[in-house]
Parts: C-alpha cells; structure tokens; sequence
C-alpha cells in the first residue's frame, strides 16, 4: 500500500527536507508504509530515537546535577518523589513541542511570532537568548568545578570544553552531532553504578522514602522545591525540542515513534536524576556532611571520603559531562531559534561555511559566556541569581504560547490537544506558573512571607482554573473541526504558515493573554524595584 | 560516462529550487521581474501581510536570488542578476506549457489514474 508522505509545506531550509539519518538508523522520505513485523518498528525507531532522549537527559545539566546532590545530600531520600511527581510533567510539555514540530514544520519561535504578533514573539526570542547565555555560564562554572576536582585549571578546561562543543557542532552532519550526543549522554549514565557503590540497603531506602509532609515544611524548603522545579523544567527544551524534530526530518507519519523517543528520554531522565539524588542521600546519610551542601565539587570530594577515590572521581566525570551536554543543547536552542526568527539557514545538515549565521551565533553564545566565565571576579553567584529570577519570568510565557499554540485549529488541525490533555497542562501550567512567581517573588524581594504569597497566588490560579472550564464548557461547540475521515486525519499537515487565518479571538485566549501580559507587567516592576533597591 | 556534475552542485541546485518552491516568494519574485522594489509597494501589488513579505524576502536573500539595497531610509529589494530572470522566466513558461498540453499528457503517462 501506498502512504503519502506528509509533506511539511512551511520548512524555511530546504535541509530539513529529506531523508531521516539519526545516529542509529536511517529512513528514506519516501519510506512511508505502514510497518507490519516488530523487527520493522524497532528499525523505524532506531532511526527516530533521538531529539527526546538528548533534550530529557541533557535537562540533568551543571544546574540539574548541583540541584539533586544537594536535595540528597541535605534533605535525604525524601525528594526523590518531587522527580517521580516532575518527569510526568516534562513528558507532557516536550510531547506537546514535538507534535508542533512535525506538524507545522515550524520552529517554535516562529508559531509565536505568527500567531502571537511580533510584541510578544521579540519578548518570547529576546528572554530565550539572554536567559540561555546566563544557563550556558552556569554549565560552564559547572564544568570548571568538575575539573577543579581532577586539578585542572579553568582556563585550560573551559576553552577546550567550547572550542570542542563548536567542533562537534559545525561538523555538516546531523548524524555526526547526534552520534557526539549519545556519547555524552552514554557517558552521563555513569552516575547508575554510583548508586552501587553507595551500597543501598532496602531498610534505609524504604525509610528513606517516606514523605514528609507533615513536618518540616519551611520557607527555606518550599525554596528548594521551586528551584528544583525551575531548574528541571526550563523553556529551551521546548524551543530545542521542536527544532530539533523539524532538523530530523520527522513528519507526522512518525510522531508516534517520537512519543515512544521522548518517553525512553523522560525514563533516562528520572534514573540519572533519582541516582545522583540517591546516592548523595545514602552515601551522606547521618555523617557530618548530611544538611551541609556547599557545591558539586565539594560533593564530589565527600563522596571520595565516603566511598572511596573511584566514587568521587566519577561523580566529578558525570558533573563534566553534564556541563558540557547541557552547554551543547542550550546553545544550540538560541541559534536554532535566531535561524528560525531571521529565515536564514538553520540546519546541522550544513557545514559551518554553509550557514554562517546558525553556526556563528552558536559559537558566538558559546564565547560569550566563556568570556563571561572567565572574567576574573565577574558576579557568578549574582548570574545565578538571575537565571532563576528571568526563568521565573519566561518560563509562564512560554507554556501558555505552548498551551495555545496546542489549540490552535489552524496550526495544528485534527492534531490539536484532546479535551483531557488540556484539563491536565492547563493545571500543570497553572502550577508552574505559580512556582515560577514565587521564586521570582523571593529573589527580587526577600523577607517576604513566602506562605501567605503562595496562597494568595494559589486562589488566583483557581479562579483562573475555573474561568477557562467554564469558557469551555460554553464554547466547546465551535471547537469542533471539519469532519474528516481518519486517513485524512492522519496525514494532515499545516498549509503555508503565512496562509493561515488570523487566530480567532476565543474566551480561553483572551483569559490566558490578558493573565500573562498581567504577569510580566508584575515581573517588570518588581524588577525595576529590584534594581532601583541596589542602587541607592 | 561520468555524471555532468557532482553531488555539491546538486545540493546547491536543490537549495535555490527550494527558494522558489513557496508560492508568496514566487509572487514575489514575480513582481521583482518590473524592477526593483519595496516591501511596501510589494505589499500593495500583492495585498500580503508586511510580516509574510519580510519574511520571505529574508528566506530569497538566504538562498540569494535577491538583493538589498538602503537608499536613504527604505530598503529596496531587487532580483540578484539575470540569472534569476532567465531561471523564473523559463519556469512560467515550463509551467505554461504543461498546461496548454495538460490533458492530454497527464492521460498518456497514466498520472492521476487509478
């Protein structure tokens, strides 16, 4: 039987146009019939597998590694259900992206200047950029710490870690950078027999893992969660993801084996994160170092004491390579996204003489947050400060695009999100929302009352929550689409982008525009507060 | 017999058929054939929006088959050089022919049949 292929009409490389050439298989564009024997669908995912497993397994970077060792090394097993509770969250988001992408065919930044209007596409672009140099920084100190460990200096580390990403990157070919990409993620799952060496004894684990609840609930933990939060569920996934599946080739026909990619990728995920958690917590568990985290390199160093010379060595191995993924992927979300807004060539298909301005701007992020690394007595604990206080602000933005987007008839088709699939994100949004204002709140202005901020926003989120089930309970009629048979259904794709009617106003939107432009306009002035308050 | 060209000159071939493989940059192009211009005379001859015009006269200067002039404040956009007539002019005309013999053509190649 004959399948068409499902043709992406608004692609702006032609590069990503073609045949599938992922690091384990290839599949030719015309190859688009159904695949009958299990040998044939293990082929055809082998080829896919890839864009889900490298953005999940690379959210576990400097900021992820550092963020778990402490919550083991300080808090126990304890949160290790915060990550159990995060990775069906980050599945949800990232399934969303990576069905924009092979549908559409366009970068998420570009959806956002189209159906959003250029004010809030600039918005969207300019946070990603900025908030992506500063992550690279913090991948950058992370690696610096790393190596720190094995006595070398940062700068010898830290430029050879960038001169290799930018090697690694600008080689031309899609399936060398994401054959370089699973080493490091291979690599990244080193942390596994950490969690041996650790020497779990079930009595402890299951003791371990009792929640706490009821005790113990401070200002300072519900900080801790958040940043925990922030920093697994950040906004260039979503950009990264989606570009990245577009550069792959993948098409609607796949996106089924693209769900199954980003789940091994969200399984990979919790186990590295839940082993470096867990390990910490086991191996620190009733010695001095418990509740007395300082940094991942001081980690390492507990673990040598603890577990012996292998342990801490490999411990600072997984930090490296964590770093330098993590740096990898960030990067590569910024140039994909300036590629995508601008209309220039973006593609890992091309050589770096090819498309100047994607390799350039990503070795251009690159060395600016080296400079930034590297600059003797820059403010590195400030720049941490402000990656969690801008994410604070982006983070909201981009999962009500995202939400939107997802139910846009006209972008997406019979491929919008079914009604279950909404009531789930728009509360997994809402809540996100939420913690990202209330680290944003205890950033710019400490000493506020943290629980009374928390409940405040939390009534706020349930009217919210409420206002949109009522919206569409009343206006689910007009949310139906043109009938069309599953065939039809299946193999729909988006028509030119610039062909699209304008969006139509809905309740929904209107709520969820009006409440984000609300929230950055709070976000700007406490800011400005902020920086008034250093000042004088 | 060796091939008449290799497999980089392909690739480029594909790259600048790719620029006219969107009908807005078509149209475009089309009205650059008059001369050269702006995006706002174009948004006018064309009735499309200014973001789409921009846009994809960014995507023909990516793939240059357009240049880019400032004169005082505007810029003004025209076709690259002859080349890119001659290639646009004869792909009307390809396209013209194909379907004055349309009909009869698709039937004897069995296109569209079952």
């Amino acid at each position: 039987m004959f399948t068409p292929t499902a043709d992406r009409r608004s692609l702006l490389d032609r590069a990503h146009r073609g045949d599938i050439e992922g690091a384990f298989g290839r599949l030719a564009a015309v190859d688009t019939g159904p695949r009958r024997s299990r040998a044939r669908r293990l082929a055809a995912l082998a080829a896919i597998v890839g864009p889900g497993v490298i953005v999940m397994v690379a959210d576990n970077d400097a900021g992820g590694v550092s963020v778990y060792a402490q919550a083991g090394q300080d808090h126990g097993l304890a949160l290790a259900w915060l990550i159990v509770l995060l990775a069906p969250v980050l599945f949800v988001n990232q399934e969303m992206v990576a069905r924009l992408g092979a549908v559409t065919g366009a970068g998420h930044a570009r959806l956002i200047f189209e159906r959003f209007g250029r004010r809030w596409g600039r918005f969207a672009v300019g946070d990603l950029l900025v908030l992506n140099l500063l992550t690279i920084v913090t991948e950058l100190i992370g690696a610096a710490l790393a190596v720190s460990y094995f006595g070398i200096s940062r700068y010898v580390s830290v430029p050879v870690a960038a001169v290799g990403l930018i090697a690694a990157t600008s080689t031309g070919s899609f399936r060398r950078w994401e054959r370089t990409m699973c080493v490091l993620i291979a690599l990244n799952l080193l942390v596994v027999p950490l969690i041996v060496m650790a020497h779990p004894r079930p009595s402890v684990v299951a003791h371990g893992l009792a929640p706490v609840l009821g005790g113990g609930l401070s200002g300072q933990l519900v900080l801790f969660v958040i940043a925990m939060v922030g920093t697994t569920v950040a906004p260039w996934q979503l950009f990264l993801q989606q570009s990245s599946v577009i550069d792959k080739r993948i098409t609607a026909r796949w996106l089924s084996y693209e769900r199954v990619d980003t789940l091994i990728g969200t399984v990979l995920f919790a186990v590295v994160a839940i082993a470096v958690l867990g390990c910490c917590a086991l191996a620190f568990d009733t010695t001095a170092w418990h509740g007395s985290f300082v940094d991942a390199a001081q980690t390492a160093r507990g673990l040598q004491a603890r577990l012996g010379t292998p342990a801490g060595a490999l411990f600072a191995l997984v930090l490296l390579n964590a770093s330098v993924l993590g740096a990898g992927v960030v990067a590569l979300s910024g140039s994909y996204a300036i590629g995508d807004v601008l209309g220039v060539k973006h593609s890992l298909h091309r050589g770096f003489d090819d498309a100047r301005a994607f390799h350039g701007s990503f070795a251009g992020l690159i060395a600016l947050a080296v400079l930034m690394v590297l600059v003797p007595g820059a403010p590195l604990g400030l720049l941490t400060t402000l990656v969690q206080a801008l994410a604070g602000v982006l983070l909201p933005g981009a999962t009500v695009f995202l939400l939107l987007l997802c139910n846009d008839r006209a972008v997406l088709g019979p491929w919008v999100n079914p009604r279950w699939l909404n009531a789930a994100a728009s509360i997994v949004v809402g809540i996100l929302v939420v913690l990202s204002a209330l680290l944003t709140t205890s950033t710019l202005a400490p000493g506020v009352d943290l629980v009374k901020v928390a409940l405040a926003l939390g009534l706020v989120l349930v009217v919210v929550l409420v206002g949109l089930a009522v919206a569409h309970s009343r206006g689910h009629s007009e949310r139906e689409g043109p009938a069309m048979t599953p065939w039809e259904a299946r193999t729909w794709t988006m028509p030119r982008l610039e062909t699209l009617p304008p969006p139509r106003a809905c309740r929904e939107r209107t709520i969820a525009l009006v409440a984000l432009r609300c929230y950055v306009l709070t976000a700007a002035a406490l800011l400005v507060f902020k920086a008034l308050e250093l000042v004088t | 017999m060796s091939p008449r060209f290799g497999a980089d000159v392909a690739e480029r071939v594909a790259d600048a058929m790719f620029a006219l493989s969107a009908p807005s940059r078509v149209l475009i192009l089309g009205c650059l054939l008059d001369g050269p211009a702006t995006v706002k005379d174009l948004m006018e001859k064309l009735s499309m929006e200014q973001s789409t015009v921009s846009h994809q006269l960014r995507v023909l200067r990516e793939y240059e088959l357009v240049t880019v002039e400032r004169v005082g404040r505007t810029r003004v956009y025209a076709l690259r050089d002859e080349h890119v007539r001659g290639l646009l002019e004869r792909a009307v005309d390809h396209v013209e022919r194909d379907r004055s013999q349309g009909s009869k053509r698709r039937r004897a190649t069995g296109r569209g049949g079952g």
